[in-house]
């Protein structure tokens, strides 16, 4: 077997040698470089100065689990342990100036990656940090943009809304508009009123205190037996007197009857009215439907 | 066609233009039944006969009906005897609706005549409803003042007054004497027609007011009567085997419905006035009486016992279709009805008290009148709007006297102080 030699004459005849020889500082530095390169091997190459061997657990790996099989015993091999048997241990060498440099050596690449751990610590909170930042300015923006995306779905909502409002009053105008070509003249003006925003729930309170406060006086003794219907209209002031005498658009066909609700009529003055314009003007002008005998009462 | 087009714009021009006024409409449904207040205004220079002034009978009158509450005018200063200056101020705030003023002339000193002139003043509206004049003699006095009262009835309600009609009761004395005696309505100017030492039971008028049917115990069994009242002549009507009773005037007057016993149960039977053409009714083993024939001369209604219990029935004359009225208590009997045909008047054992009660016979709605324990023999005022009946006075002594149809007003009959039973009312008469 042929070794190859390492022709140091070709070296020292190189320009690089005489660089070295003349360069004491080169030289300084290539001795602690092959220390430290010796260093490295040591410390993978190290001693093991352990006197106990640690057990070994023995792992069988399956990729499925065995079946069971009767009669057949299990045979453990003692490889492990005649290997170890066999591993002569040989006491460690000790170079105690080798040592001190070594943990000298230790100690500096220690503190150095130490340093550098640090560094590297610092760098990773700067890193986390800057992500942090990045993250809390992109939440930011997303907050940000959220809010602009609602403010606008809102917006788009509340102009769908007056959009919406406006058709249906659009449509409740031609509505209306085609209800009172329909209607005649008389109502036109109440619906402007209800359109005024007259108050119906009073509306119909003060005309269950008219109707209450005239049934009352209505003596239907005098209409006879059978169901008879008869209509009054009239206009009242707003001190709940009537303005001029009552009407009569319907007849009963019995006078006694005709005249006992006239005389009911004018018995319940003064009626009461709101005090409220709008509505006065709704009860202003009224039609009084009588049914006397509503049950045909003896 | 310009002219066309042109009235076709004015036209449209004229339906814009007209008022536009709002007109919500109230529905009031029924009523009260409560009574006018009316003022009754003492007469100027009135008269008084028999103690009772003419506002003071008018105002009875008008009260007895239930339909007015006539107020107090005792001490009114300066009583009005006209429709001249009224203060209607002062009437109103005496819650008056009308008020009747009038005044009672000599028309004559020596012959006596009176003359009354009077007026019915509608207080809210503030002008006179009507005014008139009677001229009579002093003797009549009363009578013009119930047609002051039938004038005034008629005008505010829109029927017949009543005021100046008839009644005739049975009056017992000791129980040995009878006689039917006829009166005013009210009880006044009583007198005999009839004088009997045997008993007279339902005498029943005429609508014709001619003539009273009634049942008489003179052959020692009843038998049926009548007798003119202006001659005072009277013929038996129906003197047949068994009982003969409860006679009922047809509304013409030429015919009557009677009850016999001619074949044990008592039947009902149709006879004309003059005894001729007797019928029998309808066949039943059940008891079939007091007949009283409706308004339309078609229906007899009439009380039986055919369905267990005795209530009221009617019966077509000219079918004998028979139709049960009366449902409501187990016990009712005596119909009579309206002029109108609208009501049906009868007695009902309400708890074991007799009661007038008035059944609506386009609703059947029944309403009790009367309060008992033993009223009997109701009778309606020819309008319809009274009730005659009898009752029993301190639950002793049996009186006769007006309930109005809405029972509200129930008041006697004063005619003496003997037993009082089986009235009828006459016919309105001109």
């Amino acid at each position: 077997m042929n070794i190859p030699q390492f022709n140091f004459d070709l070296i020292r005849n190189s320009n690089l040698w005489a660089i070295l020889e003349s360069d004491n500082n080169l030289q300084a530095n290539l001795f602690s470089f092959l220390i430290h390169f010796a260093l490295f091997i040591f410390m993978i190459f190290s001693i093991q100065w352990q006197t106990k061997i640690p057990n070994f657990a023995e792992v069988e790996l399956w990729d499925a689990v065995p079946t069971q099989i009767k009669n057949k015993k299990m045979k453990t091999k003692p490889i492990i342990n005649k290997q170890i048997k066999k591993i002569k241990v040989l006491p460690p060498k000790i170079d105690k100036q080798q040592l001190k440099l070594n943990e000298e050596a230790e100690i500096k690449l220690k503190k150095k990656k130490v340093a550098k751990q640090k560094i590297l610590a610092k760098k990773k909170k700067l890193k986390e940090i800057k992500k942090l930042q990045a993250k809390l300015l992109k939440q930011e923006e997303i907050e940000k943009l959220q809010d602009k995306l609602l403010e606008q779905e809102k917006l788009d909502k509340i102009k769908d809304k007056l959009l919406e409002q406006e058709r249906i009053e659009k449509l409740q105008d031609s509505l209306r508009d085609e209800e009172l070509k329909k209607k005649p003249t008389i109502a036109i003006e109440a619906d402007k009123e209800v359109l005024a925003g007259v108050n119906s729930g009073e509306l119909d309170r003060f005309k269950a205190l008219i109707q209450q406060k005239i049934q009352q006086n209505v003596n239907n003794q005098l209409c006879g037996l059978d169901r008879v219907e008869l209509e009054f209209e009239i206009s009242l002031m707003p001190t709940g007197d009537l303005l001029g005498e009552p009407k009569m658009s319907q007849s009963s066909k019995i006078a006694s009857c005709d005249a006992a609700v006239e005389r009911a009529i004018l018995q319940s003055q003064p009626l009461p009215l709101p005090q409220d314009k709008k509505l006065f003007k709704r009860l202003k002008n009224l039609k009084l439907k009588f049914h006397p005998n509503g049950h045909y009462d003896l | 066609m310009i002219y066309r087009i042109r009235s076709l714009l004015f036209g449209i021009l004229f339906l814009f233009s007209t008022p536009i006024y709002s007109l919500e409409v109230i529905e009031i449904l029924g009523g009260k039944a409560s009574e006018i207040p009316i003022a009754i205004v003492p007469f100027e220079g009135f008269e008084s006969i028999g103690g009772q002034k003419a506002h003071q009978i008018i105002s009875s009158d008008l009260n007895r009906t239930g339909l007015f509450r006539p107020l107090n005018t005792r001490g009114v200063s300066n009583p009005p005897s006209s429709d001249i200056n009224i203060n209607y101020t002062k009437w109103s705030s005496m819650d008056a609706q009308f008020i009747v003023v009038g005044k009672v002339e000599s028309e004559n000193p020596i012959s006596g005549n009176i003359e009354v002139t009077w007026s019915l003043i509608d207080v809210f509206k503030e002008k006179t409803v009507i005014s008139m004049r009677y001229k009579g003699k002093k003797s009549q006095y009363r009578a013009i003042a119930h047609k002051v009262s039938d004038n005034v009835y008629e005008h505010l309600t829109g029927s017949k007054g009543i005021f100046h009609t008839k009644i005739a009761y049975v009056e017992k004395v000791n129980n040995k004497k009878y006689s039917l005696n006829v009166a005013d309505f009210d009880g006044f100017n009583s007198r005999p027609i009839l004088n009997t030492t045997q008993p007279i039971i339902s005498p029943r008028w005429s609508p014709d007011g001619e003539k009273i049917a009634y049942v008489s115990f003179e052959k020692k069994k009843p038998v049926v009567y009548i007798q003119n009242l202006r001659t005072g002549k009277r013929t038996l009507l129906a003197n047949f085997k068994g009982n003969n009773s409860a006679p009922a005037w047809s509304p013409d007057s030429k015919k009557l419905a009677i009850v016999l016993t001619y074949n044990k149960n008592s039947q009902i039977y149709t006879i004309n006035a003059d005894g001729s053409g007797i019928k029998q009714l309808m066949r039943s083993n059940a008891i079939n009486t007091e007949p009283s024939w409706a308004p339309n001369g078609e229906d007899i209604y009439f009380s039986s016992n055919r369905g267990g219990s005795p209530q009221i029935y009617k019966v077509n004359i000219n079918n004998d279709e028979i139709n049960r009225v009366t449902y409501e208590g187990k016990y009712n009997l005596s119909p009579s009805i309206s002029y109108d045909g609208k009501l049906l008047l009868f007695l009902t054992n309400d708890q074991g008290k007799f009661k007038v009660a008035i059944q609506n016979l386009i609703s059947n709605q029944v309403l009790k009148i009367s309060e008992g324990p033993a009223d009997e023999s109701p009778i309606f005022a020819p309008n319809g709007h009274l009730v005659l009946f009898t009752y029993k006075d301190y639950g002793k002594t049996t009186k006769i006297g007006t309930v109005s149809i809405n029972g509200l007003k129930r008041l006697p009959i004063n005619v003496g102080s003997s037993i009082i039973q089986e009235p009828t009312w006459g016919p309105v008469t001109n």
